[in-house]
This record gives structure tokens, sequence and C-alpha cells, in this order.
């Protein structure tokens, strides 16, 4: 997989429109009954936001493009199962373009791991962190995840955007496994409560 | 604010990020659904995650959304408790009239239909060009016909979700996957040929280990007639690899395909 080829990144992202995610509870629910204008509806809110999540971890953009198919496909296929109750329509839809990348990215590292069985992780924090520091396009993230300390944000931005799981990123930074578990929680409640404040 | 109990609660950051596999991750989903507070607490996490989410976002390629529409007319939704579809079906012999006593507007084609019909003019065209149709002798029917039953099977499942991707040599591969009858479909086009005494062969690979799944039939018009995987676990995905014309007991080769099933 190639790593680091120069990717076609316009710049900063601010030229990217995003749509609020105002109704984006109540399309879903249209596109649960069957409703195509409204899946649309939903593609437009989300699309760049699925393919920025997936491209940061899957890294590939030809194989981004092809989990974001599969995201998008799976809101139109599993659109009944959204609760609004239980929490945002945009973090219900970030939940399945997540997962499914980070399935795409470690079945992809465990062909990796076939091919050539010695190196394992070459790819270190630096790499990640680099690759997310020039798409993080909005200010006010950027803020809180420099508000946590060094530890959490590594930890964050590995499991995140780096798609390791939290025993692997506790082998790339050589941190105890429960350490890194507590960082992982405590980094993400110091973010959302950052986030929260003042939206 | 510790909590007193570290395991597993503290799972809950590193699995709104997706970073608990495997045995870790079975474990936190059964405390998860015992635990109220976790659930809350996991919701919250992730709306914190779907800002880190909107903060990478980036122009999606030409075309995306398009396609994705497009993919969706083909495709079965799950049902939501009672879906209007149903009740429709439900109450279809009886057609009840509206209260202007016209007959309700019937609703549109039913997704599954249109999904197994373009999908068996795909399949036809394939068997037709690879002649499987024409040349079926009578002592091959009975496998044949059973194969062809469990392949309908599929294709026609409520929950059938079909799923493309290419092949790193060139081509595509299209499955067509029912988690309720726990298997799937493939056919495949354009794959480049291979050399004498060389096939591609199907795996499923995942938690529940590699299991050969057959090999891809000889292409015909550079497209491969329909073959039958079952028994789909949980976590696997489907690999194609070059392989000896006999088959291989263990993936040998770096599979040219490789897709992720997880629904």
């Amino acid at each position: 997989m190639g790593r680091s080829e120069a990717r076609p990144f316009t710049g900063p992202a601010a030229d990217v429109r995003q749509l609020p995610d105002t109704d984006l509870g109540a399309f879903l629910g249209e596109v649960a009954k069957g409703d195509q204008a409204a899946f649309e509806a939903v593609c437009a809110r989300t699309a760049a936001t699925v393919f920025g999540v997936v491209r940061s971890v899957v890294r590939d953009p030809f194989q981004a493009e092809e989990v974001c198919q599969e995201v998008l496909l799976e809101v139109w296929r599993c659109a009944s199962r959204f609760r609004p109750g239980r929490g945002s329509a945009m973090a219900w839809v970030t939940t399945i373009a997540h997962r499914r990348a980070v399935d795409r990215v470690r079945a992809e590292r465990r062909l990796a791991e076939r091919e050539q069985r010695a190196t394992a992780h070459t790819i270190a924090y630096d790499e990640v962190a680099e690759a997310v520091q020039a798409r993080l396009d909005r200010e006010r993230v950027r803020r809180c995840l420099g508000s946590l300390t060094e530890l959490q944000r590594e930890s964050v931005t590995l499991a995140y955007y780096g798609g390791y799981t939290f025993r692997e990123v506790s082998g790339l930074l050589g941190v105890a496994e429960g350490t890194v578990k507590t960082r992982m929680r405590d980094g993400l409640i110091r973010l959302r409560d950052c986030l929260g404040a003042g939206r | 604010m510790r909590p007193r109990r570290p395991e597993p609660h503290t799972l809950a950051g590193a699995y709104a990020m997706d970073a608990v596999a495997g045995a870790d991750r079975a474990r936190f989903e059964r405390h998860l659904a015992r635990c109220p507070a976790c659930t809350r607490e996991l919701a919250e996490l992730r709306e914190a995650t779907a800002r880190l989410a909107g903060a990478a976002a980036a122009e999606p390629p030409a075309g995306l959304i398009q396609r994705a529409v497009a993919s969706a007319t083909r495709t079965p939704q799950l049902p939501a408790a009672p879906r209007p579809a149903e009740r429709w079906r439900r109450r279809r012999g009886h057609q009840p009239r509206t209260r202007t006593g016209r007959r309700p507007a019937p609703p549109r084609p039913a997704l599954r239909a249109r999904l197994a019909l373009a999908l068996a003019a795909v399949f036809l065209a394939v068997a037709a060009a690879s002649g499987a149709i024409a040349f079926t002798t009578e002592h091959q029917l009975g496998a044949a016909a059973l194969r062809d039953h469990q392949i309908a099977q599929v294709m026609t499942a409520r929950d059938a979700v079909m799923l493309t991707a290419r092949a790193r040599p060139g081509g595509t591969a299209t499955v067509v996957m029912s988690h309720r009858y726990r298997s799937l479909v493939l056919t495949t086009a354009g794959l480049p040929p291979l050399p004498a005494g060389h096939r591609y062969e199907v795996w499923l690979m995942g938690p529940s280990g590699d299991r050969a799944a057959g090999l891809l039939p000889a292409p015909h018009g550079g497209m491969t007639s329909p073959v039958i995987a079952t028994g789909l676990a949980t976590g696997d995905s489907i690999a194609l690899t070059v392989a000896p014309a006999g088959g291989s007991p263990q993936p040998e080769s770096t599979p040219v395909l490789m897709l992720s099933l997880t629904a």
C-alpha cells in the first residue's frame, strides 16, 4: 500500500461544503421508509465527513472510495436501526464509517503481515499525526486535541485516525495497556467536554 | 473521577474508537449489554468521535453520491419494526380501500424483487455465455440444480447485500451475501488470465480460520459463472488467491483480492 504518495488533497479543506447536521435525523427516518430522495440528502450531508474519516484510516484513496460506497449503502440498508434518542445522526453515521474503515485497514494489515511477517508495524505515530494534522480543518477540534496531555492525544490519534487497537497502540508507544486504555477514555471525555462547551 | 473497577469499564474510550478487537471486544460487548451507564457513556463518547470525524472532512470523489444512490436502488433495506411495505404485504389479501373509495397507491416494486431480477439477468447472461445451460448433462443436473437452488436462495434472500471490489491485478468481483443463509454468491469479470496449471481459488478468511471455498470456473467472455460459498462466520472476509489447478489446503499466495464481509 502506498503510504506517503502525494495525495491530491487540495489544501486546507475550507472549501469543503458541509451542510448542517440539522434534519439529518429526520432524513434518516425517511430513508428507513425507502425514500431515495432522502437518502441523497443524507449522502450530501455526510459524504465529506464519511470520506474524510475513511481516508484518514484507510489511507489508500482508491480503497477509501470503495469503503465509502459500502458505508453509504449500509446507511441506506440499516437506516431503520437508527435510534434518535441514543445519539446524534452524525455520530451514528460516523460510527458506521469508522468501523468499516477499521475493518478494511485491519484486513489489509493482515495481508501485509502474510506478505512480510517480520516487519509488523513500521508506521509510527509521527506519520499518522502528520497525515492527520494536514487535514484537521476544524480549528476547535484542533484546539481541543491540543488541550489533551501528550499521551492522551497520541492514544486518541493512533486509535481513531490510525485504526490501531489499544493493544497495538500500547506497543507503538511503549506504554502499558492499562494506561493506554484509561488515556483513551480520559482523552475522549476531555475532548467531549472541550467540544461541548460553547458549541 | 477514576472508576473503582478498572475492568472492563475503562475500555469504553477504546471501544468508542473501534480500538478493541477480538476477545476483548466480545468481552466488552457482553459487559455493555448489562451496563446502562456504559451505554450512556459510550453514546456521549461517540459524539466526541463524530467531531473527530468531522474534523477530517474532505471533498469526496466525484460521483460518490450518485453511485451510492444508484446502488441503493438495487439494495434491500433491513425492516424496521412495522414497515409500510410489510403492512401492505400482510393485508394484500383483502385489498382495503381508502376513505375515498380508491385503492391505495401500489407500493414501488419490492427492492428485493428488483435486486433478484437484476442479478438473475446478469447470472443468466454469464451462464449462457459459458454454455452452462446448453451443455448440462443429465447426471450433472442433480448437483447443478441443488447449487442453482442455493444460489437463487441467496440472491432472493430478504437480507441479501451486494458488494463489489476490484482485484489488485485488475478485474472485479461481485458478491451477493445473505447472513440468514450464511452464504454468498460470487461472480467475477475481467480477472487476468492465469498461466496453465493455475486457477483462482476462493477463500473465507476470518477469526474462524482460513477455509477454501472452491475454485473459480474458467471464464467465458471474461466473466466467471456464479460460485456459492456457504458457512460464513462472523468477521469473515472473502479472498481470491492464485492456486495450483487442484486447489491448495492453505492460501499459499498473497490474495489478489480481499473483501471484508462485516455487515
